[in-house]
C-alpha cells in the first residue's frame, strides 16, 4: 500500500515535469536577428539585402587589396621607422617581394571572397524566394557584374583561384581554376550580363555597377588578357573601353583633384566609386596611414595620424614642369593650420620636413621619422581622424583614356593612343606630348602619375613587364630590393590559413 | 499551464505559510553547541536522542532542534574533533558545550553534493568542503577571496588591482577553448546565470563553500557542470536568543610595486650625452613621477550587521552589508550595499519546510580607460603634470596624452543592481519521502555611463553615453527524495524536473559634440544630431532537464552513486536538442576490514568515479540559425540616405552542441593518528571531446572565414593532495595547519575532423590559431600565442633571442632581423607545473596568528611592457625603464623569449594576527585583529606582479567599445598597450572588529 503510494507519488512528480515542459513549446525565438527566411519579402528589405554585396567594396581601395596592389611597387613603401611599422616585417616583405604565406596576403584573399561570398549568398537567396521581385533579371545581372569585379581581382593577385559562383557548393569539392579558366568564365560572365545593365549615369546609380563600370571591367580582362591567357586582345580592349567612353555620359574633371575632394561625390568622371562617410561609413583612413603625427596641425585632424606610407624620390621625379598631380604630394617643411607656422616634430625637436629621399627600409635615426612623401589626392578632413568622407575611386574615366591608349598604341595605332593620352596631360597642366614621347615605359610613367596609388600599380608593372620584358615588377629597386630572380611573385602565395582549411589547395609555383 | 504562474501560486503559499500559527511542541528539545574553549558554535554536530532513532545535527550558529521521545532521557552529542557527550535532558532548553578530542572523525559534517547533501564520510566523488573558520582572512572584498589557494584543484587569479575587476576562477585546468572557464556557482541551491555575479555577494553572509571537482561529482549539473561546480551556502537564522553581531574592517592600500623608469634626471643626463647635448623641447625643466602622479593611498571599510534568532519552528537571519574600496588608481572605486534575508518556517508538525531568501546587491563602479596606463610609459619625466597657472600640461603625441588630466576629467560609471529571490517548499508525506518546489527569480541590471571631454591640445570630439543591461532568469525545479535503511543497506534516490528561462537585453545611446560638457551624460540629444547614435538586442533560452540520483550504502563500507541528467536547450541545435550525462562512482572504507588494528589509521577510504558532463557556454543564443542581421551602410543615391545593408551574419552551424568532459578520478580519504593528520589526494583524467572553436572554413564557398563547430579534443590530467594536521596541540598553545599542492597538465590533442551535414563532409583542419598577440609600436600583427595540437592552450611560438651584435643588433638564433626578417620561432608552454598552497594558524592564550601562503611554480609571463618600454629606441620623446640604457639593444622591440620570463611566485596571500577577548560583559564574542593582504611576493618576474591574467576574453565595454576593467587582456601577456593593460596589484593593511552582543 505504501510502496503503491511512493510509487504514484513519484509518478506524479514527474509528470507535473512533462507537463510543464509540453505546454510550454519552448522554441528559440529571435528578436534581434532574423531568421534568413522571413527576411527579403519587401522592396526594401531586397535592397538592403543586396547591398551587403556592395558594402563588401568599402574594404577595397584602401585596404589589404590596394596596400598589396600598391606596397609591393615602387608608389608606396612602408618604412620601419625607430620601432614604428615592424610589425612582423610585414611592409618590409611586401616591398621587397619576399611573400609568405602566413604573413599579410590572407587579409586581400579574405575582403574579395567577403564580396564574393555575399554575392553568391543574395544571388541563392533572391532566385530561391516564392515570389521573386520583378526586376530580378536586372538585379542577377548586376550582382554578377559585381561578383565579376571581386573575381577579377582575386584572380589577378592568387592566379590559381577557387572559383564558386553557387552558395551551395560543397566546400570539400572546391578546387582551384587556372587564370586561363578564370578569365573564360569572367569574358563568358561580363558578355552576357554587362548588356543587361542599367545605361542610367545619375544619383540614382551613384555607387552602383551600371553598364559601363561593366564595360570598364571587361576593358581590364582583356587589357591583362595577355598575361592571364598569353594571347593579348588589343582589339577587344578597345571595344569594350569605348563602350566607356563613346557613351559620352562621362567627362574629365576640370581639376584632377576633384576626384578626390570631400565632394568627389559630384565628380563627373566617377564610373564606378565606394561612398565613404564620416558618421556613417567608416573605412577611409588615407590621411592616418600617410600623415605625420604633427599634420593633425597642418589639417585640424581630431586625432594624430600614423606616420606611415609615403613615396620615395624616384616616384616624385617622374612629375615635371606644371604639373598639377604633383601636388597630391607633400615635402619640405610643414605648417600649422595657418600656412605660417612652422611645425616641429614634437618628440625629436626637428622642423617637421618631409624628405623624400628614402635609401634604407629601416632606420631607427630621428631624421627617418620625416622620411618620404606623403599623399593627400584623397584631401584630408579637417575634425576627422580617420573614416574620411571623401568617396574612393574604383573606376574613373582618366583610366579608360589611359587603356584606350595602351590598347590602341599596343594594337598599332598611336595617334589614337597619342589623343587619348594628352587629354590627361592637358587636365594636369602637363606639357601636350609629341608622337615621339609616347612610348611603352612613357605610358607607363603616365599611368602612375595619373592613378598614383589608386591599385592599379602592380597589375599596370606586370602587364608592362610581360608585354616589354623590362623587369618593372620584379626587377631591382631603391631602397633595398633586388631582383625577384624570377616572376612568380606575379602571384600572392595561397595563404597558409586557406591551404589548411581547404586541403584541396596547390600552392602557387616558388613558394 | 504556465510555469510562471506556478511560480506565482508557490510565492503566495510561502507567504500564507509565514503567517500559521507556531504550532506547540511538546516533546521538543532546543540548545546550541559550543566549544568549550573558545566558545565559538559548531556547525554539524551531531545530536541523537539516547536509544531511539530521533536525531539532528547542528545548523551554522551550533544551535539544534530536536523532536525527542517521552522515553528519552538523555542525548548523544557527536562531533568531529571532539569529545562524545552524553547530555540528560533536563529541560527543553539544553546549552551544550563540547571539549576538543584527540579524536576526530569526520563523522556528520554535512557536505552539499548538489539538490542534496551527503555527510562528509559517505561522499562518494571528489568533493571538497570549506567552511567559515577555514576561510581566508583579512581584507576580503570579494568572497572568492576567502576560498585562493584553500582547495587543491581551485586556482583563483587576481588579475591585477582593480576592484572592478573579477577574479578568475577554475577548477582543475582548462577545459574549453572559446567557452566560460569557471565552476558554476550555486548559491543556496539556485545556480547563478553568470558566475562572476558571485563576485559581488558580500563575504560576510557566507557560511560554507562545497566544491564538486571531478565530473562524477558535477554530472548532476549536466550541460553546465564541465568546469566544476561551487556551491555556496549562506548563513541562516537559528532557534533562541535574538544574535546580533557586527563584522567589520578599515584599511589602506598602495601600489605594491613599480617599474623602474627614468626619472627627470636620468633623461636629462641621457639627454647629455646625445649629439645635440641636450634634450631639446623634451625638457619642460618637470621631474614627474607619472606612476606615481596615477595612483593614491587607497582606503576602504567594510561593515556588516547581522541580526538572527527564532522560534523552533521558525528562524531568521537579515544581514546588511556595506562596503566602500578605493582603487589605487585614482578615480576608480567600488561602492557596495548589500541586504539579506534568509528564513525558514516549519509547519505541520515538521512536516513541511519552507525556505525563504533573497538578496539584493547594489554597486557602484568608478572607472577608468585603461589606455591611460600606457600614457603612464610614454609621458617624459620633464614634462610637469600641471603649469605654473594650475592647468593641466596638455601634451599629445601618438598614444602619449596627460594621464592625470585624462583619468581626472573621464567619467565612466557603473549602477549594478543584483537581485536574487528564492523560495522552497519541502513536504515529508513519510519519514522516508519528501517531496519539494524550489522557485528562483534573478535579476542583474547594468547601467553604465560615460563621458569623454575635448582635449585642447587633441582636437578630439566630447562623447558621451548610457547603456543598460539586464540579464534576468527563472527558475525553478520540483523535485522528489527517497531515503531509506534496511539493516546495513541505505539507500537515497533523487528525482527531479528543472526549468531555466534565461533572458538577456541591452539598450545603449550615444552621442558626441556637447557644448556643455558640465552635463556629462544627462543631456545625451543636446550633441551634433549626426552622431547620435541608438542600439538595442534582446536574447532568450529556455534550459529543461530531467535528473535523478542514486545512493547506496552497505554498512557504511561499500558505495555506490549514480546520477543521470538529461538537458534540453535552446540554444543546441535540431539534431542535439538534448544531452545525457550520467556519472557513476562507487567507494570503499577499508579500515574495519583491513586496517581494524592499525591504531594510527583512523579511516581511510578509496573512490572512483566516472561522469560526463557538458560545456554549453560558447554557444551564442542564435548560433545554430542562419539568421540576417543589420551590416555597415550603404549609400542609396536616389534620396541621399544611408541606410543599413542586411546580411547574413554569421555561418550558421545547425549542428551545434555541448562540449563533452569525460571525467574520470581516483581518490584516497584518510585520517590518521586519531584525527591529527587527515587529508585527501585525487588523480584525475579528463578529456573534453566535441571541443567548441570558430574553426575556419574555405571561403569560397563559406561567407565567413570561420564556423563555430565541435570537433577538437583537450586532456586536463592532474594530481592533487591536500592534508590538514595538528601540529601541536596543547592547553595553551596550538599549531594548525593545512596545505595543498595541484598539478595540472592541459593538452588540446586535436583541432581538426570530420564534420558532416546535410549530406556534405566538411573537413575541419586548424592547424595553429593565433589567440594572442604581443602589443606595441611596430608591433601589430604579432601572434605570440596559438593554439596547437600537442601543446597546452596558448602556447608561446616566440623567436629565441641570443643576445646582441657589436652594432647593438638583437639576434635571433645568432641572426640579425636583417639577416632574416622574420626569425624562426620555437614553443614555450607558459602554464604552471603546479600551484600550492599552505596556511598555517598558532593560537597561543587568546592570541591568534594564521597566515596564508600561496604559490605558483613553473608559469611564464610575456613581459611585453619590458617589451615595449625597456627600449632606447623610445628616447627621449617616450619614457624606458633604467635597464634600457645599459642592456645595449639598439634596434627596434621583436617580441621573442627574452620577454618570456619566469613568473614563478610565492606569495603571502594574507597574515592576521587577532586577539580574542574572553568573559566581556556585553558581547558573546570580540575579536580583535590586525592583517595584511599582499605583503609580500617572491618572485624572479621583472613586471609589476606576477599573477596576471591566465585566460583570454574580448570585448570592450558596452559604451565606446574600450577596455575599463580589464576584460581586453589576453592570457600570460602582461601588456600595457592597445587597449590592454595591467592595473597595478596592491598591498593592504586593515585592522577589523567581529563582536556578537549578549
Amino acid at each position: 500500500m505504501k510502496r503503491k503510494k511512493i510509487i504514484i507519488i513519484a509518478f506524479t512528480t514527474l509528470m507535473v515535469g512533462s507537463i510543464t515542459e509540453s505546454c510550454n513549446k519552448l522554441t528559440l525565438k529571435p528578436y534581434s536577428v532574423e531568421p534568413v527566411g522571413n527576411f527579403y519579402q519587401t522592396s526594401d528589405q531586397i535592397a538592403a539585402g543586396i547591398a551587403p554585396a556592395y558594402t563588401a567594396l568599402q574594404n577595397i581601395p584602401d585596404g589589404n587589396v590596394n596596400q598589396m596592389n600598391e606596397i609591393t611597387t615602387d608608389e608606396i613603401i612602408v618604412p620601419t621607422r625607430g620601432n614604428d611599422w615592424y610589425d612582423g616585417g610585414q611592409w618590409q616583405g611586401l616591398w621587397l617581394h619576399s611573400f609568405k604565406p602566413d604573413v599579410f596576403v590572407d587579409g586581400g584573399w579574405a575582403d574579395l571572397n567577403n564580396g564574393i561570398g555575399k554575392v553568391n549568398f543574395t544571388l541563392n537567396i533572391l532566385n530561391s524566394l516564392p515570389s521573386k521581385p520583378s526586376n530580378i533579371a536586372s538585379i542577377n545581372a548586376e550582382l554578377k557584374v559585381l561578383r565579376a569585379y571581386f573575381i577579377f581581382q582575386f584572380m589577378d593577385m592568387f592566379g590559381n583561384i577557387p572559383l564558386v559562383t553557387d552558395y551551395n557548393t560543397d566546400p570539400s569539392k572546391v578546387t582551384q581554376k587556372t587564370r586561363a579558366e578564370v578569365y573564360a568564365f569572367l569574358e563568358s560572365d561580363l558578355t552576357t550580363n554587362v548588356p543587361l545593365l542599367s545605361t542610367t549615369v545619375d544619383k540614382t546609380t551613384y555607387g552602383r555597377v551600371t553598364q559601363y563600370a561593366g564595360y570598364m571591367l571587361l576593358a581590364k580582362l582583356y587589357l591583362n588578357a595577355q598575361v592571364y591567357t598569353g594571347t593579348p586582345q588589343w582589339a577587344k580592349a578597345i571595344a569594350a573601353v569605348n563602350q566607356v567612353i563613346n557613351s559620352n555620359k562621362y567627362a574629365l574633371n576640370g581639376n584632377y583633384f576633384d576626384n578626390f575632394s570631400l565632394a568627389d561625390r559630384s565628380s563627373t568622371e566617377s564610373i564606378l566609386a565606394v561612398p565613404f562617410d564620416n558618421v556613417n561609413i567608416g573605412g577611409n583612413n588615407w590621411e592616418m596611414q600617410t600623415l605625420h603625427y604633427q599634420s593633425q596641425l597642418s589639417f585640424g585632424l581630431s586625432g594624430q595620424p600614423w606616420n606611415g606610407f609615403c613615396s620615395t624620390a624616384d616616384v616624385l621625379n617622374k612629375f615635371t614642369g606644371a604639373d598639377v598631380r604633383k601636388n597630391q604630394f607633400l615635402v619640405g617643411q610643414q605648417y600649422a593650420a595657418d600656412k605660417v607656422t612652422p611645425l616641429k616634430d614634437t618628440q625629436t625637436g626637428l622642423p617637421l620636413i618631409f624628405d623624400p629621399n628614402i635609401t634604407t627600409l629601416s632606420s631607427a635615426t630621428d631624421a627617418f621619422r620625416l622620411a618620404g612623401a606623403r599623399n593627400i589626392k584623397y584631401t584630408p578632413q579637417a575634425g576627422t581622424s580617420g573614416n574620411q568622407s571623401n568617396d574612393m575611386v574604383i573606376f574613373r574615366l582618366a583610366d579608360a583614356y589611359l587603356m584606350l591608349a595602351e590598347a590602341s598604341l599596343q594594337n598599332g595605332d598611336a595617334a589614337t593612343a597619342l589623343t587619348a593620352v594628352n587629354k590627361i596631360r592637358a587636365r594636369a597642366g602637363a606639357t601636350t606630348w609629341i608622337p615621339t614621347d609616347l612610348t611603352m615605359a612613357s605610358l607607363l610613367d603616365e599611368r602612375s602619375r595619373e592613378l598614383m596609388w589608386e591599385g592599379w600599380r602592380r597589375n599596370d608593372l606586370i602587364r608592362f613587364q610581360v608585354a616589354t620584358g623590362t623587369h618593372y615588377f620584379t626587377g631591382a629597386r631603391t631602397p633595398a630590393k633586388g631582383d625577384d630572380g624570377d616572376t612568380h611573385t606575379f602571384l600572392f602565395p595561397i595563404p597558409s590559413p586557406e591551404l589548411n582549411s581547404n586541403k584541396n589547395l596547390k600552392q602557387n609555383p616558388g613558394y | 499551464m504556465y510555469f510562471k504562474t506556478l511560480l506565482k501560486v508557490s510565492c503566495f503559499a510561502l507567504f500564507c505559510f509565514f503567517v500559521v500559527p507556531v504550532m506547540a511542541q511538546n516533546s521538543a528539545v532546543t540548545g546550541k553547541v559550543t566549544d568549550s574553549k573558545d566558545g565559538s558554535p559548531l556547525t554539524g554536530v551531531s545530536i541523537v536522542a539516547k536509544g531511539t532513532a530521533a536525531g539532528t545535527v547542528t545548523d551554522v550558529n551550533g544551535a539544534f532542534r530536536l523532536s525527542v521521545p517521552a522515553s528519552a532521557t538523555a542525548l548523544i552529542v557527536t562531533y568531529i574533533g571532539y569529545d562524545r557527550k552524553e547530555v540528560a535532558i533536563t529541560g527543553s532548553t539544553l546549552n551544550i558545550t563540547l571539549d576538543p578530542s584527540s579524536t576526530s572523525l569526520s563523522e556528520v559534517t554535512v557536505v552539499s553534493v548538489g539538490y542534496g547533501s551527503q555527510r562528509k564520510k559517505d561522499l562518494t566523488g571528489a568533493v571538497e568542503n570549506l567552511s567559515a573558520k577555514n576561510f581566508n582572512q583579512g581584507a576580503i572584498i570579494n568572497p572568492v577571496d576567502q576560498l585562493a589557494g584553500k582547495v587543491a584543484g581551485l586556482t583563483i587569479t587576481q588579475p591585477g588591482g582593480d576592484p572592478n575587476q573579477n577574479a578568475s576562477v577554475r577548477l582543475r585546468g582548462q577545459s574549453s577553448l572559446s567557452g566560460g572557464l569557471s565552476p558554476l556557482f550555486v548559491v543556496d541551491g539556485i545556480a547563478l546565470d553568470d558566475p562572476n555575479q558571485f563576485q559581488n555577494i558580500p563575504p560576510g553572509d557566507i557560511a560554507s563553500y562545497d566544491v564538486l571537482k571531478d565530473a562524477s561529482a558535477s554530472a548532476i549539473y549536466g550541460s553546465r557542470g564541465a568546469n566544476g561546480v561551487i556551491i555556496v551556502t549562506t548563513k541562516r537564522g537559528s532557534a533562541g536568543r535574538t544574535t546580533v553581531s557586527y563584522d567589520g574592517l578599515v584599511g589602506a592600500s598602495n601600489q605594491s610595486k613599480y617599474y623602474d623608469l627614468l626619472t627627470g634626471a636620468q633623461l636629462r643626463a641621457y639627454g647629455a650625452t646625445t649629439t645635440a647635448g641636450n634634450l631639446g623641447s623634451i625638457d619642460k625643466g618637470a621631474n614627474t613621477d607619472w606612476q606615481k602622479a596615477i595612483t593614491q593611498t587607497a582606503y576602504q571599510q567594510r561593515h556588516s550587521v547581522s541580526i538572527s534568532g527564532g522560534t523552533n519552528t521558525f528562524n531568521y537571519i537579515s544581514s546588511l552589508s556595506y562596503q566602500n574600496q578605493d582603487g589605487t588608481v585614482i578615480n576608480t572605486g567600488k561602492e557596495q550595499i548589500g541586504l539579506r534575508f534568509n528564513a525558514e518556517q516549519k509547519a505541520l508538525n515538521d512536516k513541511l519546510d519552507i525556505h525563504l531568501g533573497i538578496q539584493n546587491v547594489a554597486t557602484n563602479r568608478k572607472f577608468i580607460d585603461y589606455n591611460n596606463f600606457s600614457y603612464v610609459f610614454n609621458a617624459p619625466p620633464t614634462y610637469p603634470i600641471r603649469n605654473a597657472d594650475g592647468s593641466y600640461n596638455e601634451f599629445s603625441d601618438f598614444n602619449q596624452e596627460n594621464p592625470v588630466e585624462h583619468i581626472n576629467s573621464e567619467f565612466y560609471r557603473a549602477k549594478e543592481n543584483l537581485t536574487l529571490m528564492n523560495g522552497s517548499a519541502d513536504y515529508s508525506i513519510l519519514t522516508e519521502l519528501k517531496i519539494g518546489a524550489l522557485g528562483s527569480i534573478s535579476r542583474n541590471d547594468i547601467e553604465t555611463r560615460g563621458f569623454q571631454p575635448t582635449y585642447a591640445d587633441q582636437g578630439n570630439r566630447n562623447r558621451a553615453g548610457q547603456a543598460n543591461e539586464n540579464k534576468d532568469s527563472y527558475k525553478g525545479n520540483i523535485h522528489i527524495n527517497y531515503d531509506k535503511s534496511f539493516g546495513k543497506h541505505k539507500i537515497s534516490l533523487l528525482g527531479a524536473y528543472e526549468y531555466n528561462d534565461f533572458r538577456y537585453d541591452a539598450f545603449a545611446a550615444r552621442g558626441a559634440q556637447y557644448l556643455v560638457p558640465a552635463q556629462l551624460d544627462n543631456n545625451l540629444g543636446a550633441g551634433v544630431s549626426t552622431y547620435n547614435s541608438i542600439g538595442s538586442y534582446r536574447e532568450e533560452y529556455y534550459l529543461t532537464s530531467f535528473f535523478a540520483r542514486a545512493f547506496y550504502n552497505y554498512d557504511d563500507r561499500f558505495y555506490v552513486t549514480g546520477t543521470i541528467r538529461r538537458d534540453k536547450s535552446t540554444k543546441f541545435g535540431s539534431a542535439y536538442q538534448v544531452g545525457y550525462f550520467p556519472s557513476f562512482n562507487v567507494a570503499y572504507r577499508m579500515k574495519k576490514d583491513l586496517f581494524a588494528n592499525v591504531d594510527w589509521i583512523s579511516d581511510i577510504k578509496i573512490r572512483a568515479g566516472y561522469g560526463v558532463t557538458g560545456n554549453e557556454d560558447a554557444i551564442g543564443v542564435y548560433k545554430t540559425l542562419e539568421t540576417v542581421a543589420p551590416g555597415n551602410n550603404f549609400y542609396n543615391g536616389a534620396t541621399g540616405q544611408y541606410l543599413s545593408s542586411y546580411s547574413v551574419n554569421q555561418n550558421a552551424n545547425p549542428l551545434l552542441r555541448w562540449e563533452e568532459r569525460h571525467g574520470k578520478n581516483i581518490g584516497l580519504d584518510f585520517e590518521l593518528f586519531n584525527g591529527r593528520l587527515s587529508g585527501n589526494m585525487n588523480y584525475f583524467n579528463d578529456e573534453t571531446t566535441h571541443l567548441l572553436y570558430d574553426y575556419t572554413v574555405p571561403t569560397p564557398p563559406f561567407v565567413y572565414p570561420t564556423i563555430l563547430a565541435n570537433v577538437g579534443t583537450l586532456v586536463n590530467k592532474g594530481f592533487e593532495l591536500a592534508l590538514s594536521g595538528q601540529i601541536v596541540k596543547g592547553s595553551k598553545f596550538n599549531w594548525n595547519a593545512n596545505g595543498q599542492i595541484t598539478f595540472i597538465k592541459t593538452t588540446i590533442t586535436s583541432l581538426a575532423g570530420q564534420y558532416s551535414f546535410a549530406g556534405q563532409t566538411y573537413q575541419l583542419n586548424s592547424d595553429q590559431i593565433p589567440v594572442g598577440y604581443a602589443q606595441g609600436r611596430g608591433l601589430s600583427s604579432n601572434p605570440i600565442t596559438f593554439l596547437k595540437p600537442g601543446y597546452s592552450p596558448d602556447v608561446f611560438f616566440l623567436p629565441h633571442y641570443t643576445g646582441v651584435d657589436a652594432s647593438g643588433n638583437q639576434t635571433f638564433d645568432g641572426k640579425t632581423i636583417a639577416q632574416v626578417a622574420s626569425p624562426p620561432g620555437h614553443y614555450i608552454d607558459p602554464s604552471p607545473k603546479f600551484n600550492y598552497g599552505i596556511t598555517n594558524s598558532f593560537d597561543y592564550g587568546n592570541w591568534n596568528l594564521n597566515f596564508a601562503l600561496r604559490g605558483v611554480y613553473g608559469q611564464k609571463v610575456f613581459n611585453n611592457t619590458l617589451l615595449d618600454i625597456e627600449t632606447v629606441t623610445r628616447l627621449p620623446g617616450n619614457n624606458v625603464t633604467r635597464e634600457a640604457l645599459t642592456n645595449g639593444i639598439k634596434d627596434a622591440p621583436v617580441a621573442s623569449d627574452k620577454w618570456l620570463e619566469n613568473a614563478s611566485f610565492l606569495r603571502m596571500d594574507n597574515i592576521t594576527l587577532a586577539y580574542t577577548f574572553k568573559n566581556v560583559s556585553f558581547a558573546s564574542a570580540l575579536r580583535v585583529y590586525v592583517s595584511s593582504n599582499n605583503l609580500f611576493v617572491i618572485t624572479k618576474y621583472r613586471g609589476l606582479d606576477p599573477e596576471i591574467k591566465t585566460e583570454n576574453s574580448a570585448g570592450g565595454n558596452i559604451l565606446f567599445g574600450n577596455n575599463l576593467n580589464g576584460s581586453n587582456n589576453t592570457a600570460f601577456i602582461d601588456a600595457n598597450y592597445g587597449g590592454q593593460a595591467y592595473y597595478p596589484r596592491v598591498r593592504t593593511f586593515v585592522l577589523g572588529l567581529n563582536i556578537s552582543l549578549k
